[in-house]
């Protein structure tokens, strides 16, 4: 994975396949979390335009309570209403654009989604994969901030799984997974004993989801820092 | 957390003489997922907050733990957090006498 960089055609990474695929499935995943614990079902539409208005209960799943939080810590009631008002228009607003991520960033997506017959968005699509012989994930400018707050919700689902309840522990999974790339390979698999820590993980599975929130923040960071540039150059 | 520097934070935005004017706040809280950059990110391109007060905002939720973002009527706060929710940052509401914790100065918040 390559640091995004501001390019003519947008915000411009080359990413590993394998990078892709993970990222992209967690995409796919956090989206039918998001849409399963609030109501919005699989077959529902949550593109632009369309409205909700359905009755926001508060989220079983602990993670997407951290999507879809209260809006006020003491008063119930302002926090109910308020959940009640927005909870579904947010949570559709989240699923469309993880929805995107995906579609930007799936190898192989836009092969099945047909080709130059296809609506505007598939032929986006095959765009899409042309510049992925370089394995280039385009983001254009305009959907750049879409793009960047799927990365958040991701990252804070992973972080919920992964247990990362302050600043320090995430620093400390950064320090590991880097010590981790560093180490050979080899030596690192050590068996895995089965034994699961606090937040219910092996230490293999520490290991993965932990590369993958430390790879969806390098990309999040990179991506930002440009379009912090561009917002501050007036571009 | 420094009540002192809230003299200084929230001038923008704010029209009208607060106090009675603004009774409600946005406060964004900080969270160990968040990119500083993103944070800024948001502040100056959601509320047009220039650099310099973006990034004092945000280093604020960094190191204090939260910030009033915003201050006004009810329904203008309630669509500013629904933004924060939207972008991914944790944000909540109150009445700026409120008394949760005296986040950035207590009734002072946001109404400098």
């Amino acid at each position: 994975m390559t640091p995004f960089r501001s390019a003519p055609a947008g915000y411009v990474a080359r990413w590993e396949p394998v990078e892709r695929e993970v990222l992209a499935r967690v995409a796919r995943d956090v989206a039918e979390l998001v849409r399963a614990d609030s109501g919005i079902g699989r077959d529902v539409e949550v593109g632009e335009g369309v409205a909700f208005t359905g009755v926001g209960r508060v989220p079983s799943d602990p993670a997407v309570r951290r999507l879809l939080p209260d809006a006020h810590r003491d008063d119930p009631d302002v926090a109910d209403e308020f959940r009640h008002l927005t909870q579904t228009d947010l949570a559709a607003g989240k699923v469309a654009r993880l929805e995107a991520f995906v579609a930007c960033t799936a190898p192989g997506v836009a092969a099945e989604a047909g080709g130059e017959e296809g609506t505007p968005e598939e032929q986006a699509d095959a765009a899409a994969l042309e510049a992925r012989v370089n394995d280039e994930v385009v983001v254009p400018r305009e959907a750049a901030q879409d793009f960047a707050g799927a990365l958040t919700d991701l990252r804070l689902v992973l972080a919920e799984r992964l247990g990362l309840v302050d600043d320090e522990d995430v620093e400390d999974l950064h320090d590991a997974v880097l010590a981790g790339l560093d180490d050979d390979a080899d030596e690192l698999d050590e068996p895995d004993d089965g034994s699961r820590d606090d937040a219910g993980l092996t230490a293999g599975e520490r290991r993965y989801w932990g590369g993958v929130f430390v790879a969806a923040g390098f990309a999040q960071e990179t991506l930002v820092t440009e379009m912090l540039e561009d917002l501050r150059a007036g571009r | 957390m420094t009540a002192g520097d809230t003299a200084t934070e929230a001038e923008a935005r704010t029209e009208q003489d607060p106090g009675l004017a603004d009774p409600w706040v946005t406060i964004v809280w900080n969270d160990p997922v968040n990119l500083m950059s993103y944070v800024s990110y948001v502040f100056e391109s959601y509320f047009g907050y220039p650099r310099a007060k973006a990034e004092k905002l945000m280093m604020q939720v960094h190191r204090a733990g939260r910030a009033v973002v915003s201050s006004g009527p009810r329904e203008r706060m309630e669509v500013d957090v629904q933004a924060m929710h939207s972008y991914g940052l944790w944000a909540t509401m109150r009445t700026s006498g409120g008394s949760d914790g005296g986040a950035a100065g207590g009734t002072d918040g946001g109404a400098a």
